[in-house]
């Protein structure tokens, strides 16, 4: 894990361990998931297919876990992703999808890192 | 995960995000067993397959299939709600859903993202009072339990004492203490089974039939000469033996913690008047007809069906045919015509109970 990386790319890594009560093997595991489960894939096929429900799901989701791993760009991003679709503002919050695609690809780079 | 050498029960986990579900799982190692369900559907699916199950159930809001509102919509009717804590996790405060969840009986909310030591402290405290309640309310229900039960102990005793005491007196004129048992059943079966018992609760004719075990304890007072004489009575004699039904009365309103028992007013009335007969010849008191209470002449009728049909030290037993001749025509004095109608219609269990007992003597 490298966890420079993975600060460089938004979180607060030692956010996420506290919550995980100081368990970094927790935490590799939890990123391997994170990096396989597909939410942000599911807003852009959302997004593709002009499916707001579908896309509010996928942010809510995204935001869940985000939030408790401490991916704190990412987390912001699908929160306010996430009160647009709510508030009704579909075309707003599918204006966020390219920032947090950008998010989430750094992020995926310093998992990998 | 691992049960616990120290496991303090088992915590239900239902979130559809695994990320979620293991991020709590990890806090309640070592405190809690965890069982984890993906949606709203599983979750309701175990519950109802292990509804002591769990110590608690942290449940997340949106999920596929069923959501968590919905769990517990479906989970309030059951009174689940009352009995095992159930945490709502959401990040969205505030809103109407926290106030449905409220209105549902949820226990509280658990913020996203979580705060680790908020989440252990808060589960751990509620889990800790439900279950405290459940054992305070096991050891008062105990606790009702043995109360009951020692006071029907105590009923039993005194019960005991009182057939000992009655049956000791009958030993002095040779009679078993089989007697005042089957006094005391004959008269319970007359007011049970007919109509002269209407407006007696079973309590009153328990009461009652523990009163006419005491009819005779006078006969305490009674000089041996007189009460264990096989020949016939002299006048004077008679007198004195007539005096065993003011006497007991006596004795029994002597004793202070009689006064209590709900047999008390039932006892010294039948110990003075199971003499009294309907036309007013009886004795002590020469009362006549309803004047005497009901329950002092189903114990006067008992008490002359049973001599008559049991041997004294002073005669034979009479055949059965004989002694209800006898009662009918009004040889042993008068009864209340009602009374001997309701008498006779029992007569024949009576007499199967007084059959029984003379075989097991």
């Amino acid at each position: 894990m490298n966890k420079d990386a993975l600060v460089a790319a938004g979180m607060d890594v030692d956010g996420a361990l506290a919550r995980l009560m100081g368990s970094e093997a927790l935490l590799e595991r939890l990123l391997g998931t994170f990096a396989a489960d597909g939410n942000m894939a599911k807003l852009e096929a959302a997004q593709a297919d002009g499916d707001a429900d579908a896309a509010l799901e996928a942010a809510h989701a995204l935001k869940g876990v985000c939030g408790n791993l401490s991916m704190t760009t990412l987390f912001d991003l699908s929160s306010r992703a996430c009160d647009l679709f709510r508030s009704g503002d579909t075309a707003g919050a599918f204006a966020l999808v390219p920032q947090m695609r950008d998010a989430y690809a750094a992020m995926m780079n310093a998992i990998k890192a | 995960m691992d049960a616990g050498a120290h496991s303090q029960g088992r915590v239900l986990i239902v979130d559809d995000e695994q990320i979620n579900r293991l991020i709590l799982e990890n806090l309640f190692v070592g405190i809690y067993d965890v069982d984890e369900a993906v949606d709203g559907q599983e979750a309701l699916d175990k519950i109802t397959a292990e509804p002591e199950g769990y110590v608690a159930v942290l449940l997340d809001v949106v999920m596929p299939r069923l959501d968590g509102i919905e769990v517990l919509r479906r989970l309030a009717p059951t009174g689940y709600l009352q009995r095992v804590p159930v945490f709502l996790i959401t990040a969205e405060r505030g809103d109407a859903v926290m106030e449905e969840a409220y209105r549902l009986g949820v226990m509280d909310f658990i913020g996203k993202p979580i705060v680790p030591y908020a989440v252990i402290r808060r589960v751990q405290s509620v889990v800790e009072l439900f279950e405290a309640r459940k054992r305070l309310s096991m050891t008062v229900e105990d606790q009702r339990l043995q109360l009951l039960e020692r006071a029907a102990r105590i009923i039993e005793l005194n019960r005991g004492m009182i057939e000992s005491l009655s049956a000791a007196i009958e030993f002095r004129d040779g009679e078993s203490g089989d007697h005042v048992r089957r006094i005391h059943d004959i008269t319970k079966m007359v007011l049970e089974c007919t109509r002269l018992g209407d407006g007696l609760t079973a309590e009153d004719i328990d009461d009652i039939a523990l009163a006419s075990i005491m009819h005779d304890v006078g006969k305490i007072a009674i000089p041996d000469a007189i009460l264990c004489k096989p020949g016939r009575l002299t006048a004077e004699e008679f007198e004195v033996m007539k005096s065993h039904t003011v006497r007991g009365a006596e004795l029994l309103e002597r004793i202070p913690q009689m006064r209590s028992m709900g047999a008390y007013r039932y006892a010294i009335d039948i110990a003075r008047h199971h003499h009294e007969r309907w036309d007013g010849r009886g004795y002590p008191d020469g009362l006549v007809g309803d004047q005497i209470s009901i329950w002092a002449q189903v114990v006067s009728l008992a008490d002359v069906y049973d001599a008559l049909m049991s041997k004294r030290v002073y005669k034979d037993a009479f055949p059965r045919e004989e002694a209800l001749a006898m009662i009918r025509d009004g040889a042993c004095g008068v009864f209340n015509p009602e009374l001997l109608d309701c008498f006779f219609a029992v007569e024949p269990r009576i007499n199967e109970l007084h059959d029984r007992s003379v075989a097991t003597r």
